[in-house]
């Protein structure tokens, strides 16, 4: 019986083994594939991503601390994941037949945890005996060169991290979230979710920095001198030798000591670059590029790599690898690809040594990702066609030679001051040809000069500049910075990021923390700083390494995790009120309460919420100011979901909601006086 | 005790936010003065305000700083 990773693979598995003639079974719904093959009669199933998943025995999200966990079918974890304990039935119907086993789960450690899980508690504690295949592609050759290959499983220190990683992400979520969620509960707000996970804090924490830095930031002035020559009749501007000046009298000085002289070319300094091609892809590097080129999220370009692997046009997706072995064959593969005929660059490359450029990083268990060389079945959907393209031109670029580009640094000296341009130009396109509309071409052409040439000084100005304010991150800088602070794995960053954008904390296409993230960073500042800390999460991701070299002891690292856990624990318990009193606070203070709607326009410094009367239980929208002697208030529709539309009216300022009762939500402004509405009442 | 600006708990007047913001406001109008030569406490107040770049927290302290009954 062998069991894979997701149906499209139990599906290629059993079409590469059986020669394309497998039998298909139904048990209790979920499909299974059975043929023959060198005698023996095959079993081919497939779990669904992870079947089982941790939780604590006691499902009641108030209780904690929870440190006794167990491993239960993901149905009863996940209530959307209804299919889970239909697929464990399957399996264990088709287990007890089975004579032997095969783990054919993606080689690394979630495809480990996945495929050890399913043996464990699927068929009854096979999970030793079982043999291990590995491989990088989904091609009938490879499946069948990796079957003949099987090895008795060596991997138990990968599927420990892997097991290990879950444990200790739960109980580090769990635990935390159900603190800050009840602390803010004991303080009067009403329950909601307060989550912060193990990366999702620092990962969080970057993004709230750095929207401190931006909201706190004061500029400072510089101006920039420009000069504009003329030769020959030619005109062209060069910049002064320093960028930034950073007060008016240097700028004024200058402009004085060069007004009515003339330039001479002083220096024309000529170097010529070589630029190699590009490692090929590992999946943080297609991820930023993707991001780049097509402004596709890091989790729907996982999404996208991962269909084109399970449809065997690519290796697997999930690797750190920037290299390729030559085992892959790469002439094969550049001939497949050429043979398509939007790559049909590639066979240029054919004729000589092929000798791909690669990249410093390295995966034990998988290459770098690329193509297989086989051709769509079917069109493909737009980001996997997207995708596909990255990652068939960054593999024919790896091949190709150097690009060779001319740089020119020309210095024009003025009375005593320096004025300076250059031009780039390409002299030999190598690999950017192959590379195609995602290779940066700089092209800057600029007049012949030469040494000792005599320039006209048209003019010269300046220009009033003020220092930019810091970037905020995007999904494709967050994840650089997420990898160079080591946090997180290559599986998972692309999803803690989708996290904290649907939990609220982060909006936007730059990354804006929201007032709600801030609220929670804030807390943890205040009282469990560690969980923050980049360096804790970074040790822990270090350590689950090691567990899955085999060179820690992962109860160790459980009981250490546990241990400063609890310390945290410890600490927010002592000061939950305070703790709930600051998550309120700074909820409301801040708009993160979901019922704000918005600015009052009527004392311009509260906020206009909705407010339900303990005496009628109906609900109104009043001023958060009430307090303070701010009247506003308006009546609210009593039935249908109100969501504010982040919006102010045009005409009166009053906030603008959505109501939603039936399918369709309608537009309203809050005010009940606003002056469209009358208008509206007196054109009808 | 609330800070001056918004919700948030305050021990002197503004939260630690806006405090911030505060010194950053402080600290840049020495740089402000030696690039323009002369310039007015309520004028640097003034260009900072109107400075797209400035940040949201500078903005609401400035003004205020700038506020009659601040300066």
């Amino acid at each position: 019986m062998v069991v894979c990773e997701k149906p499209d693979a139990a599906r290629r598995v059993a079409e590469a083994l059986s020669e394309g003639s497998p039998s298909i079974t139904l048990t209790g719904g979920v499909q299974s594939y059975s043929f023959a093959r060198k005698g023996e009669r095959y079993v081919v199933c497939a779990a669904q991503g992870h079947l089982y998943d941790v939780s604590d025995p006691f499902a009641e999200r108030v209780v904690y601390p929870v440190f006794d966990v167990e491993w239960f079918p993901h149905d009863l974890v996940e209530k959307e994941a209804a299919v889970a304990s239909r697929r464990i039935a399957a399996i264990k119907a088709l287990a007890k037949g089975a004579t032997r086993f095969v783990n054919a789960c993606d080689f690394d450690a979630e495809g480990e945890t996945i495929g050890f899980n399913v043996l464990r508690y699927g068929c009854g504690g096979a999970e030793g005996s079982a043999l291990r295949v590995r491989f990088s592609t989904l091609t009938r050759e490879e499946l069948k060169e990796a079957f003949d290959r099987a090895e008795s499983s060596t991997r138990d220190a990968l599927a420990s991290a892997g097991r290990a990683r879950h444990v200790i992400d739960f109980v580090w979520g769990v635990n935390l979230s159900r603190a800050l969620s009840q602390s803010a509960l004991g303080a009067g707000q009403r329950y909601r979710t307060v989550s912060i996970g193990r990366v999702q804090g620092p990962t969080l924490g970057f993004l709230v920095s750095r929207e401190v830095e931006i909201r706190t930031f004061v500029s400072r002035p510089f101006w920039a001198v420009h000069a504009e020559f003329e030769k020959e009749r030619t005109r062209f501007s060069a910049g002064y030798s320093v960028e930034r000046i950073y007060t008016r009298a240097e700028v004024e000085k200058i402009e004085g000591d060069c007004s009515g002289c003339e330039g001479q070319v002083e220096a024309v300094k000529r170097s010529v670059l070589s630029q190699p091609p590009p490692p090929p892809f590992n999946i943080g590097d297609l991820q930023k590029e993707a991001y780049r080129h097509f402004r596709l999220p890091p989790n729907r370009t996982m999404q996208a790599a991962e269909r084109l692997y399970l449809d065997a046009l690519i290796s697997y997706p999930r690797t750190n690898s920037q290299k390729l072995p030559r085992s892959i064959n790469y002439r094969r593969i550049l001939q497949a690809v050429g043979s398509m005929q939007e790559y049909s660059i590639a066979g240029d490359l054919l004729n000589g040594d092929l000798k791909p450029v690669e990249g410093d990083k390295d995966d034990p268990a998988h290459p770098a990702i690329y193509p297989t060389g086989e051709r769509p079945g079917s069109p493909l959907g737009s980001s996997e066609a997207r995708v596909y393209d990255l990652i068939v031109r960054r593999f024919i670029a790896a091949f190709a030679p150097s690009a060779r580009r001319e740089a020119v640094a020309v210095t024009i000296a003025v009375d005593g001051h320096q004025f300076r341009l250059g031009s780039r130009n390409t002299l030999e396109e190598g690999w950017l040809r192959y590379y195609g509309r995602y290779a940066e071409r700089v092209q800057a052409e600029m007049p012949a000069l030469r040494e000792g040439d005599r320039l006209k000084l048209v003019s010269i100005q300046h220009e009033d500049k003020f220092e930019p304010r810091p970037q905020r991150y995007n999904q494709g800088s967050l994840l650089e910075k997420m990898e160079k602070e080591n946090i997180g794995t290559k599986a998972t960053r692309a999803e803690i990021i989708s996290t904290l954008v649907a939990r609220g904390y982060v909006g936007g296409e730059s990354l804006t923390a929201s007032d709600l993230g801030m609220s929670v960073i804030e807390v943890m500042k205040r009282h469990a700083p560690s969980v923050l800390s980049t360096g804790l999460t970074r040790d822990v991701e270090e350590k689950l390494e090691r567990v899955g070299n085999g060179t820690e002891d992962v109860k160790e690292l459980i009981r250490d995790t546990i241990r400063t856990i609890s310390r945290q624990l410890d600490e927010l318990n002592a000061n939950e009120g305070v703790v709930g009193r600051d998550l309120s606070s700074a909820a409301l203070a801040t708009g993160s309460d979901q019922d704000v709607l918005g600015a009052c326009p009527v004392c311009k410094s509260g906020k206009l919420r909705v407010i339900r009367s303990r005496k009628t239980h109906k609900r109104f929208v009043g001023c958060t100011n009430y307090s303070k002697g701010c009247r506003a208030s308006a009546p609210l529709p009593q039935r249908g979901a109100i969501k504010p539309a982040n919006k102010a009216c045009r005409t009166c300022s009053w906030p603008i909601v959505y109501v939603r009762r039936g399918r369709f939500p309608w537009r309203l402004c809050v005010n009940p006086k606003c002056p469209a509405k009358e208008a509206k009442k007196n054109a009808l | 005790m609330r800070c001056r600006l918004c919700e948030r708990e305050a021990s002197a007047g503004l939260c630690q936010y806006h405090e911030d913001a505060k010194r950053a406001v402080e600290r840049a109008y020495q740089l402000w003065k030696d690039a323009y030569g002369t310039l007015g406490w309520n004028e640097y107040l003034g260009m900072v305000i109107r400075n797209p770049e400035t940040g949201q927290w500078a903005v609401e302290v400035a003004r205020l700083m700038r506020s009659p009954h601040e300066s």
